[in-house]
């Protein structure tokens, strides 16, 4: 058997240390994505650096009006939290649509960035798989393939980033923050992950050895508008076929700046960004915001029994953004 | 018959189960203990050319690892339904051939679980692949036999020697599928095997047939009965699954003898999408015809099944038809395919769910295709008899369900077109459905003790697979001895005790409560007492300890007189918001003629859990196979769905009817699988009334609505 040692980092320097000079280490948060993996086989860590008790569980204003997560913050204290609440309505729809309260309640924000995907082909050793081991395949392509990507994909992967968090955050245009052993930087949420090309097993451009210290919501004045809608085969815990998360700043009746981001659908958390360029200087109804959708989706590259999704997300970024025009809340 | 009979009372079990009291088969803790681990397959078909144990035989803690090559011993058993009987008809690890993805081909014993679990990745297996058959749409279908090796087609009327044409003219002719579903009780499926000097065996394991039980396990392991014990006195849902042993279970306890030590085997969820049984695909077409008024004149209905390569399970979708309604002219036709998967196996109301599903979807096409109310459609051909056994039912209220149940919902509002009621942007559908099962009973035994403590205990190898059993056997007793419940002690699952008969086919209840009931009876004749008071001051003059009976009760002449089934009728409102595809389920009655109800609470709680279930089966249960490899793509219970709360409404739930004393002297029928009858069709009929869309398909996951 292949043991890991345990370790609780003391500081942000030590975790990122340790896991940089072990290139099989891995950082544990709440441990619901990864004790999981673990547990089947999917990563086979030479050590568990435990970084959930580090100095990273503050959601503090910063000095230009951005609300700064800590990376330890859980799901269930970025939902609830006044000011993203109140500031950001679709985050905390976003989060609160996702798993179920006890894993939320574990579950931190840097973990969600990191969860991986829930291709079955994946998660079960008994199938090749590209994301697991280069090169050895992709039997979603021609397996059954229902709740795959439809946009970005590759021929070496098909499989889907399954967070609703990350959906809202490519909306509000969140920024993560990241610590190496050569400090720190930042990474734009909508660069953070990445599509599968030929490096599937690659799913963010996170370095070897960095650790997420936090997150950062830019101010949005229309933030209220905020509408996440995520439309899945049960009422409840079950991830999205497809999810949208939609802000419209509309002036006079004309739209003034939108944001259309799509879950579900591929690699990574997915900016609809010609559809949102589109809606600059429109008005704010029905056949432009299906023109809108239809942009979106024009890129779509349906398999054998997903094309059902490219409907349904044109659907939803309609409905979405209708909500959204009349000034947000529940779709 | 009226203190607590009746009564709404809480579970016996409820506490023991709430605080982790109750201790299910994994949960046996024996000195000495190692745990097995299963390696399972992961092509379809073929056969393991090579098999290289060496790495996985090193590697630290295990103590040993049974492949083909060297399985343990074990003996084949008679596996007929009297004597013994095991899931599937292949033992384990008989040979080399693949004849399904997930089916075991060793087990790797080792001193703790995870050990266990590594060193099965370990081992090396080479195969000889085949190309697979999974595909239910493209499988090669037979005539087909039950289970039970029965001829499952019958024709009455002029189909004897005509077809449809030469019958009538179809009124409604329709096709209707389900999915795959699999077994997923919170109790996976999981046993602690443990041998004393290599001639007895004690075996912890989930099972809703404990004497059946033991006397499969003795068969296959060569013993007298009485040397192996079953221990079962919790199952944590069994639903059909836990009836037989499965290979899982052969192994666990053959291995066990072999190394000598006590052995655990629990099936991971992975594995159980594809070794411990599930519902087959279904592919049922029914023909109706009928005159203007909706009088039927000929019923056909056809389904189609698949099993798997190592036994025969034919899903007998065609029992209800004759049943339900009446018409001259009857055909029904059952074939069945083989595909490379586990076999199938009983699931809540095998065949008469999907059954119901076909016949009560068709019934609600020719209610709209004749503009009559389809409640009115069913009232008007209600059949008096089992057209089959040509026996009149007893105590039938199947129109009572349908009419009371219709005053309960507000059926009378119902807005007649499709598409023609809406509350803001959603369209709003009612449907309906009907519902049956058949009453069945069997032989069984019970023993009553009366002690000078002031309690009475009750003694039966039957089990409470989540049912209500404890509690209902305790009324039974607390009702015939005149004591309060709290002071009945039930002892189930256990094979020392007496025959307690299978918990399947909703028939525990039926079955027991008479015999508990003549147990009772006849400890105070023994005590010349009128109840249990007085054997009391008995046994305290006497200085006896104790005065104890057993009595058994079986079903007698009254199969010949009566045909004996369970009725019922679900409404539900369901809304759809079209544009996104969203349906919701949001309001659901059921009203039900089961008999005498024995506990209203756990009565309510089984139509309940058959309603719930019956949506999951309606809105999202499916197990897809990968096309190539045959493997379930389902994983686990994030992949499985079933419903979540969110899914659920209120159910509301009542009962009809008087005791069936025709049937047995509690006049009680059974509820456990009547609930899950006619569910989907409601769903289905209530979708097409809120959007015009016919859904013949099961699931109705959210690409069918768009
Ligand atoms: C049954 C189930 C249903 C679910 N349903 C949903 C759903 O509907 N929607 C949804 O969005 N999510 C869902 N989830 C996923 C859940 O949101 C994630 O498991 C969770 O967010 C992961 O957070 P964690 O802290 O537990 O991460 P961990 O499991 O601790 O870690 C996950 C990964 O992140 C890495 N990591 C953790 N912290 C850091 C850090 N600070 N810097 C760098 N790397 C880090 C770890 O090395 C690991 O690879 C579900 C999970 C389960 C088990």
């Amino acid at each position: 058997m292949k043991n890991f040692t345990y370790v609780r980092a003391n500081s942000i320097e030590d975790a990122v240390s340790r896991a940089t000079s072990d290139r099989q280490a891995m950082f544990i948060a709440g441990g619901t994505n990864l004790v999981d993996r673990l547990k089947v086989f999917l990563d086979e860590p030479s050590q568990l650096v435990d970084v959930s008790r580090l100095e990273m569980k503050q959601i503090e204003r910063t000095n230009t009006g951005s609300l700064k997560i800590g990376a330890l913050v859980t799901n269930t204290a970025l939902a609830n939290h006044i000011e993203v609440r109140r500031n950001y309505p679709l985050l905390s729809r976003a989060v609160l649509a996702g798993a179920s309260q006890q894993i939320r309640n574990m579950a931190t924000v840097g973990g969600n960035l990191m969860q991986r995907t829930r291709c079955p082909y994946y998660y079960d050793t008994a199938f090749p798989c590209n994301k697991r081991q280069q090169n050895t395949g992709c039997p979603a392509t021609t397996g059954m393939n229902r709740t795959h990507a439809i946009l970005g994909a590759s021929e070496s992967c098909v499989a889907t980033n399954p967070s609703d968090m990350s959906v809202a955050l490519a909306a509000i245009d969140a920024v993560v923050e990241v610590e190496g052993v050569q400090g720190k930087r930042e990474i734009p949420l909508i660069d953070f992950h990445r599509l599968p090309g030929n490096n599937p097993e690659r799913d963010t451009n996170l370095e070897p050895g960095e650790l997420i210290t936090a997150v950062i919501l830019p101010p949005l004045s229309f933030s209220q508008s905020g509408v996440y809608l995520k439309l899945r085969d049960r009422a409840s815990y079950a991830f999205a076929l497809v999810s949208v998360a939609t802000a419209l700043e509309v002036a006079g009746d004309k739209i003034k700046t939108a944001r259309v981001a799509l879950g579900g659908v591929a690699h990574k958390p997915w900016r609809a960004m010609e559809a949102e360029e589109f809606l600059i200087g429109k008005a704010a109804n029905k056949s432009n915001f299906e023109q809108a959708a239809e942009i979106a989706l024009q890129d779509a590259q349906p398999l054998a029994h997903n094309g059902f999704k490219v409907e349904l997300s044109k659907r939803a970024i309609r409905r979405a953004l209708a909500v959204s025009a009349q000034g947000g809340g529940l779709a | 018959m009226n203190q607590v009979i009746g009564k709404s009372v809480n579970r016996k079990d409820g506490r023991a189960k709430v605080t982790g009291e109750a201790t299910y088969g994994a949960e046996h803790q024996i000195q000495g203990l190692v745990h097995g681990y299963l390696v399972t397959a992961t092509i379809a078909k073929g056969s393991i050319r090579t098999i290289d144990t060496q790495k996985a035989e090193a590697t630290p803690g295990v103590i040993a690892v049974f492949t083909h090559k060297n399985p343990p011993k074990v003996f084949k058993p008679t596996n007929n339904w009297m004597t013994s009987k095991i899931y599937e008809a292949r033992l384990p690890l008989s040979d080399n051939t693949i004849h399904y993805a997930g089916q075991i081909v060793g087990l790797v014993v080792a001193d703790t679980f995870e050990r266990a679990r590594d060193a099965a990745q370990q081992i090396q297996i080479e195969y000889e692949t085949q190309p697979v058959e999974v595909n239910a749409q493209q499988a090669n279908y037979q005539k087909a036999k039950s289970m039970f090796g029965e001829d499952m087609e019958y024709v009455a009327g002029e189909f004897e020697t005509g077809d449809f044409s030469a019958v009538d003219t179809a009124t409604v002719e329709a096709t209707y599928t389900t999915e795959v579903e699999i077994h997923a009780p919170m109790e996976p499926h999981a046993l602690v095997a443990h041998w004393e000097n290599n001639d007895s065996v004690t075996i912890y394991e989930p099972t809703q047939w404990v004497k059946g039980s033991q006397r499969t396990y003795a068969e296959l392991v060569g013993l007298p009965p009485e040397r192996v014990r079953i221990v079962s006195p919790y199952i944590g849902g069994g639903f059909g699954c836990k009836a037989f042993p499965w290979p899982h279970g052969i192994l666990c306890v053959t291995a066990a003898k072999e190394i000598k030590r006590p052995l655990k085997v629990v099936v991971s969820r992975r594995q159980m999408t594809a070794n411990t049984g599930h519902r087959s695909h279904t592919e049922q077409t029914i023909r109706l015809a009928a005159n203007k008024e909706g009088k039927l004149s000929a019923i056909e209905h056809t389904a189609k099944s698949c099993t798997s390569p190592v036994d025969v399970f034919t899903e007998p979708c065609t029992g209800i038809t004759p049943v339900m309604y009446t018409t001259p002219n009857m055909k029904l036709k059952q074939e069945l395919a083989v595909l490379n998967v586990g076999t199938p196996t009983f699931m809540r109301a095998p065949g008469e769910n999907p059954g119901m599903f076909a016949l009560e979807s068709a019934m609600d096409e020719l209610a709209w295709e004749l503009n009559i109310d389809p409640i009115e459609l069913r009232l008007r051909n209600e059949t008096k008899e089992h057209q089959r056994k040509k026996l009149p039912f007893s105590a039938k209220h199947f129109a009572e369900c349908l009419t009371t149940g219709a005053e309960k919902f507000g059926w009378s509002d119902r807005q007649m077109q499709p598409r023609s009621q809406q509350q803001g942007d959603l369209l709003v559908g009612w449907g309906m459905a009907s519902a049956t099962f058949p009453a069945l009973r069997s032989s069984v035994e019970a023993k009553v003790r009366l002690l000078d403590d002031g309690t009475a205990h009750v003694l039966t190898a039957g089990n409470d697979m989540g049912t209500g059993a404890y509690t209902v056997i305790a009324m039974t007793a607390a009702e015939t001895l005149g004591l309060p419940v709290e002071n009945i002690r039930v002892e189930l699952g256990d094979s020392m005790l007496p025959n307690g008969g299978l918990a399947g086919g909703s028939q525990m209840t039926a079955s027991l409560t008479p015999a508990v009931l003549a147990a009772c009876q006849s400890v105070l004749e023994t005590a010349q007492a009128q109840n249990a008071q007085e054997a009391f001051a008995k046994l305290r003059e006497s200085g006896r300890a104790a005065y104890e009976a057993t009595a058994s009760s079986a079903p007698g002449e009254e199969g010949k007189k009566f045909a004996f089934n369970s009725w019922g009728a679900h409404f539900c409102e369901v809304t759809v918001d079209e544009e996104i595809a969203r349906l919701r389920i949001t309001r659901w009655v059921s009203v039900m003629n089961i008999g005498r109800v024995l506990n209203s609470k756990t009565a309510a709680s089984q139509i309940r859990g058959g309603v719930i279930m019956g949506i999951g089966q309606a809105l999202m249960e499916e197990c897809h196979l990968d096309p190539t490899t045959g493997y379930p793509v389902v994983y686990d219970l994030a992949t499985y769905h079933f419903p979540a709360h969110a899914d659920i409404p209120r159910i509301e739930v009542s009962f009809v009817g008087e005791p069936d004393l025709d049937f047995n002297p509690m006049g009680v029928r059974g509820c456990g699988e009547i609930g899950i009858t006619g569910v989907a069709a409601a769903v289905t009929n209530a979708v097409y009334h809120a959007t015009g869309k016919r859904i013949r398909s099961l699931p109705i996951t959210p690409d069918k609505l768009l």
